[in-house]
């Protein structure tokens, strides 16, 4: 399956970049992780460095399979994506409040992350098997249900943030599929007058509270604008060259909360400075650029759908994640992709990034 | 496959640019926005990342050590453990004061009555909830410090008096300062809680005492639990004093008042320089009680004390001074011209001035005394004749210039006056002149005559010393920091020069009352000249005891002893006040004592032991120099 000559036509330009942004995060992690009183790292970056090598292995796993081998099991994938989901609702562990994983053995494994890649999967094959591409209403709608079913099981653990990293998958894919423009902006209308509906009836009051606490985070100081309060400042005082690695007071002191995780990015700030933020900004970016030339490159729409569907909800998952990191948007539960603690999130995009290189790699191959 | 067709290619070009473009973009505002934040407005944010984590810890400076003039620690420090919270690290104020009382065994309803009391402070000042925690306590918060956020063990320097209640009176007692003390100058910038003199000495000298609060400055996590030290201004401790105090003497006079069962007070000097040797007042109280906070109990108990313990009486007692007032009326009399020491007068055991009939308490009289024998007998018909050719304002000038009537000016707070009448006084006070009768139970110290002891203190330094009338001092020597320096002395308040004549014959009227006839038989100290004058103060007149009736109140007599040594050379002068003891001559044994033990100290001799005098010590002449009207 795998032939020599594809090997010269990996992407290796983005795979350095993804492990460059891999390794900042783990310095990052032992940073905000590292045990000032026992002087030791934390057992995080052990954790994040197994989670790095089975991520690669599992990324070699998606390279060396055909991208269209995959497709024609779409649909096989999908079903077992969405038993896992309906697993997880049913019997996985519950942590904080939300049932989310499920315990194998020595390591948790949470479905719904992987639930991108599923998705990104049976929407490419089914707009590319799809002559009239995203046209009418009716290959929408398809194509909205296939993507709504996960996201409503993970909404339900609740996972409300990973659940939303879906919707730029299908939007991804369906814009490139041809999805008229008019009806773009139907669905934002639509969306815009859904809202208040949605605030009310939709939302849980913790949603309600941190949307309300975005507006105005000194309202509620001590509660749920502390954080976004918190992530400012972590940022602000960072200054242009930062506070120096491990010299950072606001995550090494805990003020910002699982700062190995959603904050991540704002220890970044606060300890590498502003210069550190352009670095680090510019791989993403340099990623998802890169990503998206892939789908240029791709020799068929599958490959480009796919391509797609896999950077759209990354992209929008470290644009989400690192603005709120600033404190700019209303804190969610989401992690940044690469960098952030989490097993689980780190395999599932290595993963995907697989499938990426994948349809680049195989450009020439028939 | 499907092959992707033309119009297909096209539009999929521009949408994935489209995609491209708007993710670039996003990330270029990303860019802008970390821009805003971490450089244009990185000042703001960073103060208050500093304002996160690090703390200003005040450390309090232990006070000055007193030491007496021997160089021996009076009043010196310890640590102790205060548990106190901080508000703003404390999740739930209430639960943590819940668990504190129930592993402390303190009362929870005190510790939360302290908070509300200082919920105005800034809610990241600690309260002192547990002062001088025992260690048990201390173990306990230690051992769930992470059930109790924003609880801390604080250890700060505490006062300790290591002879407990000797000398309290004159230590003083520290405490918090309070609300009140905030607002005055000398106090403006401390915090409440501060600890300053409130009394005594530890008053008197608070500014040399105090020192300066050091502040450490600490990174603390969210928790608030204290992580790293970045900065330590160490706090300055207070001034060294050495006090004019002999504690030797000091516990001399306390150990015999204890012995004789009195309360009273005491003060001796060196009548060459006004420096107080000892100065004592019973009973007392112990200060190490207020070092940590005296508790409510206790101290109602204090307030309420019939005996009243927290009443310096050596400053602050008036007195009537009975027959010790004899020696400032031989002066005023000889001073003014009116008699020589020869004047004598002839005693049948009283007589008439002004109409009435005057008694002397030896009812078959002295027969003929001159000043000398008049004052070792203690004769009232004689001074009841010095009274009837002086006025009452010659009386008071000359009390005056010994020291009686008036503020000694101890550098102790709240240090009362006695009363030596004069006609404007009089005046003032009632709008009556003053009839010259009045005058005659003046001249044996009754009437309205009010002393304190400090001040009869003074006035026998005056008489010893020829009319130098000192300022009592207490400071001798300050150590500024590289050691230790004298305090200069200062000029005398005043300085009269008595006729040497008059020096001469109350010297020996006084030794006499000693070493002679007189009722202080019971200080004599073979070789050393002790020169007295004993003197009973009326509690009550007899009419008015039998008005009184039965009552609890102690209506027995005070008794005085006041006295120098040696006569020629008098180093050592000063007073006994023996409360209740009903006759002066009873107030002698304490002063014998205490001044053997500073002739044993100056000659190098082992210090003497106390001895209560015993029933076969009899007073050289009759027991009783008092009448009563």
């Amino acid at each position: 399956m795998f032939e020599r000559r594809l090997y010269f036509h990996l992407d290796w330009a983005l795979l350095v970049a993804i492990l460059l942004l891999c390794g900042l995060g783990v310095a990052m992690i032992y940073s905000t992780t590292y045990d000032i009183t026992r002087e030791v790292a934390g057992p995080q970056v052990k954790t994040q460095l197994y989670a790095l090598v089975l991520g690669l292995v599992a990324l070699a796993i998606c390279l060396s399979i055909d991208y269209r081998v995959l497709a024609d099991h779409s649909l096989l994938l999908y079903a077992s994506l969405a038993l896992a989901l309906v697993y997880v609702l049913f019997f996985g562990d519950v942590r904080g409040g939300s049932r989310r994983w499920i315990g194998l053995g020595g390591f948790n494994l949470q479905p719904s992350e992987f639930a991108r890649i599923g998705v990104a999967i049976v929407l490419a094959a089914f707009f590319a098997e799809n002559r009239r591409g995203a046209r009418t209403m009716g290959d929408l709608a398809l194509s909205g249900a296939l993507a709504v079913v996960p996201l409503v099981l993970i909404a339900r653990e609740p996972d409300l943030g990973t659940a939303a990293t879906l919707v730029p998958v299908w939007f991804g894919i369906a814009f490139l599929a041809g999805l008229r423009l008019r009806l773009v902006a139907t669905l934002v209308l639509v969306g815009a007058l859904a809202a208040p509906i949605a605030w009310t009836y939709a939302l849980e009051d913790y949603q309600r509270s941190r949307l309300s606490t975005f507006l105005d985070p000194q309202e509620d100081a001590r509660g749920a604008g502390y954080q976004q309060i918190q992530a400012r400042i972590t940022v602000g005082s960072g200054g242009l060259t930062g506070k120096g690695f491990m010299q950072g007071t606001q995550g090494q002191y805990k003020f910002l909360p699982v700062a190995h995780n959603d904050f991540i990015f704002s220890v970044l700030a606060e300890e590498l400075g502003f210069m550190g933020v352009l670095v680090a900004l510019g791989l993403y970016l340099f990623v998802i650029v890169r990503s998206f030339e892939a789908a240029r490159l791709a020799k068929d729409r599958l490959g480009a759908y796919l391509v797609v569907g896999l950077v759209s909800g990354f992209a929008f998952q470290v644009i989400y994640n690192i603005t709120m990191s600033a404190g700019l948007a209303p804190v969610k539960g989401l992690t940044l992709p690469l960098m952030s603690y989490g097993g689980s999130s780190l395999i599932a995009t290595l993963a995907g990034f697989g499938l990426i290189l994948n349809v680049r790699m195989r450009r020439f191959t028939n | 496959m499907v092959p992707v067709v033309s119009d297909d290619r096209r539009t999929h070009g521009t949408r994935l640019a489209v995609m491209q473009y708007t993710a670039a973009g996003l990330i270029a505002l990303l860019a802008v926005g970390f821009w805003i934040l971490q450089v244009p407005q990185h000042e703001r944010y960073d103060e208050m990342a500093e304002n996160n984590h690090l703390r200003s810890v005040p450390l309090r400076a232990p006070r000055g050590v007193l030491f007496d003039r021997t160089g021996k620690v009076l009043v010196e420090n310890r640590y102790s453990f205060n548990i106190s919270i901080v508000r703003e690290q404390s999740h739930d104020v209430d639960a943590s004061i819940t668990l504190l009382a129930r592993i402390t065994g303190v009362d929870a309803a005190a510790m939360r009555d302290e908070v509300r009391r200082r919920r105005k402070e800034p809610s990241f000042r600690p309260i002192v909830l547990i002062e001088d925690a025992t260690l048990a306590q201390v173990a306990a918060v230690a051992a769930r410090r992470l059930e109790l956020p924003g609880v801390i063990v604080q250890q700060v320097p505490t006062r300790r008096y290591p002879s407990n209640e000797l000398a309290a009176h004159l230590f003083g007692y520290v405490g918090e300062v309070t609300e009140g003390q905030l607002g005055r100058p000398e106090f403006h910038d401390l915090q409440a809680g501060a600890v300053v003199g409130q009394s005594g000495v530890e008053e008197a000298f608070n500014g040399l005492l105090m020192g300066t609060d050091g502040t450490r400055f600490v990174k603390v996590n969210s928790l608030g639990r204290e992580i790293d030290e970045v900065r330590k201004q160490d706090a300055v401790e207070g001034r060294r004093l050495e006090l004019t105090i002999d504690y030797d003497l000091q516990r001399a006079a306390e150990e015999a008042f204890h012995a004789s069962g009195y309360a009273g007070a005491a003060v001796f000097m060196d009548p060459r320089d006004g420096e107080v040797l000892a100065l004592v007042s019973l009973p007392a109280y112990d200060p190490n009680a207020f070092a940590v906070g005296i508790d409510r109990a206790s101290w109602n108990a204090l307030n309420t004390d019939k005996l009243n313990p927290l009443q310096d009486r050596a400053i602050q007692g008036r007195y009537s001074p009975g027959s010790t007032f004899k020696i400032a009326m031989a002066v005023a009399a000889l001073e003014e011209g009116v008699v020589t020491p020869d004047f004598k007068v002839n005693c049948r055991g009283g007589a008439v001035f002004y109409g009435r009939y005057f008694k002397c308490w030896l009812a078959g009289g002295h027969g003929a005394v001159d000043m000398r024998r008049a004052i070792e007998e203690s004769c009232n018909t004689y001074f009841y004749t010095l009274g009837s050719m002086l006025s009452i304002d010659q009386i008071h000038k000359w009390a005056v210039r010994l020291g009686l009537g008036e503020k000694t000016g101890i550098s102790l707070p709240h240090e009362n006056e006695g009363l030596v009448p004069s006609s404007e006084w009089k005046l003032k006070t009632t709008g009556e002149k003053w009839y010259p009768g009045e005058t005659i139970s003046v001249a044996i110290g009754q009437g309205q005559v009010a002393v304190t002891p400090i001040s009869m203190a003074v006035m026998m330094s005056t008489v010893a010393n020829g009319g130098t009338l000192y300022r009592p001092r207490l400071l001798k020597a300050v150590d500024n920091g590289h050691g230790w320096e004298p305090v200069p002395p200062e000029p005398p308040r005043l300085v009269t020069h008595l006729k040497p004549e008059t020096v001469q014959a109350l010297h020996d009227g006084l030794w006499m009352v000693v070493n002679g006839r007189g009722t202080g038989g019971r200080a004599r100290i073979p070789g050393e000249d002790v020169a007295g004058k004993t003197g009973t103060a009326q509690v009550i007149s007899i009419q008015g005891r039998a008005r009184a009736g039965q009552t609890d109140k102690d209506l027995r007599d005070h008794g005085w002893f006041v006295f120098f040594a040696p006569r020629d050379h008098p180093e050592i002068a000063g007073v006994v006040f023996a409360e209740h003891a009903e006759h002066g001559y009873l107030a002698a044994p304490i002063a014998k004592y205490v001044m053997e033990t500073y002739f044993a100290k100056r000659d190098g001799r082992p210090l003497p032991h106390f001895q209560a005098p015993g029933a076969t010590v009899v007073a050289a002449a009759g027991d009783e120099d008092v009448i009563r009207h």
